[in-house]
């Protein structure tokens, strides 16, 4: 059994800026995820750091708690956060009322904001649409969401905290009512641990009320599926929202050598059930192309949905619930964390661990919004020179991984699981997503005796279904053509079947 | 612009487009080839992959649905034309194992079985079950073929890795051209004193010089050798469009390198000549009869936009399977995705349906309703479609 003082469930963004939060504060603790870093929402979301304009005219608290967060990220995350800035453009026919509203609450929050013609806009960004009115600039920045968590979980392993992935909370340990512990299944042996605690935090995103039932508690939410794809073309190198009151498809957000464009916003019951629909994938594309044309005509290399999990509420279109969080005290040793974005992260970590401290009856302040981020010594970028220089081992062609990469990570991490090797390299991200280098790294792990060899087969095959749950909605033009030469790979040349 | 006059132009220079222009070059045409650039037959693993359904695939055939364009070709034909490719191979140092109503296994580089029937003679010893005891052979930093994929099935077999200095596929293939270096591999091999009764290599086993390697190998090594195909770049696949290639120039055909065919011009019922580009340079071929042979999706002869499916050359009726939604099922592995019925249908003669124009013939993974995955066929069918679009093409010329 393994004793610590707060037990954590969920490495998204917010459990892991918990960890880092009480790492600093010199608080034991254990975080248990059951997927990798980033998996759930965190990891499936723009990766926009917002300046706090989409919700300047809607909601000018969240506004003003983002415009905080996001300048605090980019002085402590440099590494994670690309200062694109961003653009809110006006369409012919958007409202000029919105226009004046979403000045003035950009102004009352203190979020900068400078207003250009459309021919200054169109210098900046040259492949927006030629048409529009004008643009307003805002301090929007890129962020790497799975970069962030892993960030954040470097002070927590530097100062001692632990951390277990790919392991389920089975169990909540109770005694005399009180919440003392967890028993978590590794999802891949079944080997139960126990974890014992003087709290635990459910940090556990849109499955939050699941983990809650489990010690007796609900939490009520209301999860709303949000959608995106991806281009395979940095179409601008600015954040680009439309002008108006939050709709579909009104976010371009570009990251690395891609963008994403999204979202959608659909209710849905069950997070580990969410399918994308054509519609969606039609809409986002026809949105984000009034913003910039070549939407229209650029491959589409994948599309993908994460799910929302905001505070219950009984308005109808979940846009208009409060982008807000809450902590919520169950009284039996255990709290749920609910609500927020990824921009808010660290101040829902901050908000958590002070009611932390004051159950625990210590002071210590926060430090998290003052020291730089630990580990980003270490991240060099991409220099394209370094990477070359193994180009006999390029393992993947479209992001340059080399086989001493994934060896690396394999080493580091001693991960069985493929999509671990992609998060901390880009393996698998580029046009084929995953289509050549997958078979290639699943070998390596065989190789290094990590799998067995039919692990690696039935690895390939689960990977092979993954990938088109994601790409199975952009396929047409040359993603297609691309789609029929990898089936014709798996399922021609190497006669891979389901059970053969 | 310089206009050229032939009697034949084929469009694509994969399996189909060469065997019938072949046919119709050793008829006494004049005929041009015309390629936009590699085909896909060099992805492939080079096995004449004819129907997968069935001990004998021409059984197989005649249990496919009646729309499938095998039904349009006498199953006699269908024999005759893969019994000719076996001729041409044989005939160009690459012969081909097998018979045309005898289906057979191959190996994949993942420890499945792949049903094929004709194969390259490297492959001829491929075994037939998964207690064969082998030993693989591969070589170090080979990055597309990892042995241990296949021992997760054939519990007998083992293997052993040799540096060759380099480590791609097509670097590795060059070497084993070099006698020098295929002497030395052999001693290596010798040195090894393998018990297994099967030798397996990656192939890798040279270019042209492949079948003679494997004589060699089998040879000194006293047992049975044979070849693994491998993900692309595929030696096999290669290979096969080589022979292909070196057949129909020695019929006299003419092949049109890197011109991509960018406009057409008609009259009528005619298409009189097709416009080609190439680095700026455009050309006119001018021509009383067409082959349409670019392929599929991969090939480049389909294109799917968001609600429909485009043919790219002229521009012909296509069938499309459904709206978008239906093109793919949800289960990955099913074989089943509608995508695979798209294409150009055709009559009795390998004639667009709906097409204005009398001159155009249609073979190969083109044509609609094949399922190439779901059914087993692969150049098989394109040697097939080829040979009888070229009949007619033929007849219609006469």
């Amino acid at each position: 059994m393994i004793k610590t003082d707060v037990i954590i469930i969920g490495g998204g963004a917010t459990g892991c800026g918990i960890a880092r939060d009480l790492a600093l504060r010199g608080i034991p603790h254990c975080l248990i995820e059951k997927g990798d870093f980033a998996a759930g929402a965190t990891g499936a979301c723009h990766g926009l750091l917002h300046s706090g304009g989409r919700y300047a005219v809607s909601d000018p608290v969240a506004a003003k708690e983002c415009y905080d967060e996001n300048r605090i990220l980019r002085r402590i995350g440099e590494k994670c956060v690309e200062r694109t800035g961003g653009l809110f453009v006006r369409l012919p026919g958007d409202s000029k009322m919105f226009r004046e509203r979403f000045l003035r609450g950009c102004d009352d929050i203190g979020i900068p904001t400078e207003i250009l013609s459309s021919t200054r806009a169109l210098e900046l960004v040259p492949n927006l649409n030629p048409a529009l009115e004008e643009a307003i600039v805002v301090p929007d920045c890129s962020i790497d969401p799975f970069r962030l968590c892993l960030l954040n979980m470097k002070t927590s392993q530097i100062r001692g905290g632990m951390s277990f992935t790919r392991h389920r909370v089975m169990e909540i340990v109770r005694s005399h009512g009180r919440c003392i512990g967890v028993k978590a299944a590794d999802v891949y042996t079944g080997e139960i641990k126990e974890i014992h605690a003087n709290l635990i935090v459910n940090a556990s995103g849109a499955w939050t009320d699941r983990v809650a039932r489990l010690a007796g508690c609900e939490v009520p939410l209301t999860l709303s599926k949000g959608s995106l794809v991806i281009t395979n073309h940095r179409l601008t190198d600015m954040v680009i929202n439309r002008l108006r009151p939050a709709s579909d498809g009104d976010i371009i957000v570009p990251n690395e050598a891609v963008c994403l464009a999204g979202t959608t916003s659909l209710l849905v019951e069950d997070p580990d059930r969410i399918g994308i629909e054509s519609a969606e994938v039609d809409t986002i594309i026809g949105e984000a192309g009034r913003m910039i044309p070549h939407f229209n005509s650029t491959r589409i290399i994948r599309a993908f949905s994460g799910v929302r999990p905001l505070l219950k509420s009984q308005k109808l279109d979940s846009r208009e619930i409060s982008r807000g969080f809450q902590i919520i005290d169950h009284q039996n040793g255990m709290y749920s964390i609910v609500g927020g974005k990824l921009t808010t992260f660290r101040l829902m970590a901050e908000k958590m661990v002070d009611t932390i401290m004051t159950a625990f009856n210590l002071k210590r302040d926060c430090e998290t919004a003052e020291r730089p981020l630990d580990g980003q010594e270490e991240l060099s970028g991409y220099p394209l020179n370094k990477r070359l220089a193994d180009m006999k081992n390029i393992v993947c062609e479209c992001e340059l991984v080399t086989r001493g990469d994934v060896e690396r990570i394999i080493d580091q991490t001693g991960t069985r699981h493929v999509g671990d090797i992609s998060h901390r390299t880009r393996l698998g991200m580029g046009p084929c997503q995953g289509g050549f280098c997958t078979f290639r790294a699943l070998g390596i792990m065989h190789d290094m005796d990590i799998l067995t060899a039919e692990q690696s087969v039935q690895s390939l095959r689960e990977f092979l279904e993954r990938r088109f749950r994601g790409i199975r909605y952009a396929l047409w033009g040359d993603q297609l053509r691309e789609e029929q030469l990898v089936e014709y790979i798996y399922l021609g040349i190497l006669a891979l079947g389901k059970h053969s | 612009m310089s206009v050229i006059a032939y009697d034949v132009i084929v469009i694509g220079a994969g399996t189909a487009g060469l065997t019938a222009g072949a046919r119709l070059a050793s008829e006494g045409l004049q005929v041009a080839l015309v390629t936009a650039g590699e085909p896909t037959a060099c992805l492939s693993t080079g096995c004449i992959d004819v129907c997968a359904a069935g001990v004998n695939p021409l059984d197989g055939i005649a249990d496919l649905p009646e729309s499938h364009p095998y039904h349009r070709i006498a199953p006699a034909a269908i024999r005759d034309a893969l019994l000719n490719f076996q001729r041409q191979c044989a005939g160009l140092h690459l012969p081909y194992t097998g018979a045309p109503d005898q289906n057979r296994l191959v190996l994949s580089a993942i420890g499945t079985f792949k049903t094929s029937c004709l194969v390259p003679v490297t492959m001829r010893s491929s075994p037939q079950n998964e207690e064969e005891k082998i030993h693989i052979v591969t070589f170090a930093g080979l990055k597309d073929f990892y042995p241990g994929y296949i021992l997760s099935r054939l519990r007998n077999a083992a293997f052993s890795t040799y540096d060759a200095g380099v480590s791609t596929t097509m670097g590795i293939a060059a070497n084993f051209e070099d006698d020098t270096f295929l002497e030395a591999f052999i001693l290596w091999l010798e040195k090894l004193n393998l018990r297994e009764n099967k030798i397996a290599f990656p192939a890798v086993l040279g270019l042209e010089s492949a079948a003679a390697i494997v004589d060699t190998l089998e040879q000194r090594l006293e047992r049975p050798v044979f070849e693994i195909p491998t993900i692309p770049p595929s030696m096999p696949g290669r290979r096969l469009f080589n022979v292909l290639k070196d057949h129909f120039r020695r019929q006299g055909g003419v092949i049109y390198w890197n011109w991509p065919v960018v406009g057409v011009e008609k009259a009528g019922r005619q298409i009189e000549a097709v416009r080609l580009e190439s680095q700026g340079r455009p050309m006119s071929l001018n021509a009383r009869a067409f082959i349409l042979a670019t392929g599929s999706f991969v090939g480049g002869g389909l294109s799917a936009r968001r609600e429909t499916i485009i043919e790219k050359v002229f521009d012909l009726p296509v069938f499309v399977p459904g709206t978008r939604e239906d093109w793919f099922e949800q289960d990955y592995f099913s074989r089943n995705h509608g995508i695979g019925r798209a294409g150009i249908a055709a009559d009795a003669a390998f004639r667009p349906d709906g097409c204005p124009w009398d001159n155009i013939f249609a073979c190969g993974a083109i044509l609609a309703h094949v399922e190439a995955l779901k059914n087993g066929c692969g150049h098989g069918f394109a040697i097939a479609t080829g040979e009888a679009a070229a009949r007619s093409c033929l007849e219609y010329l006469r």
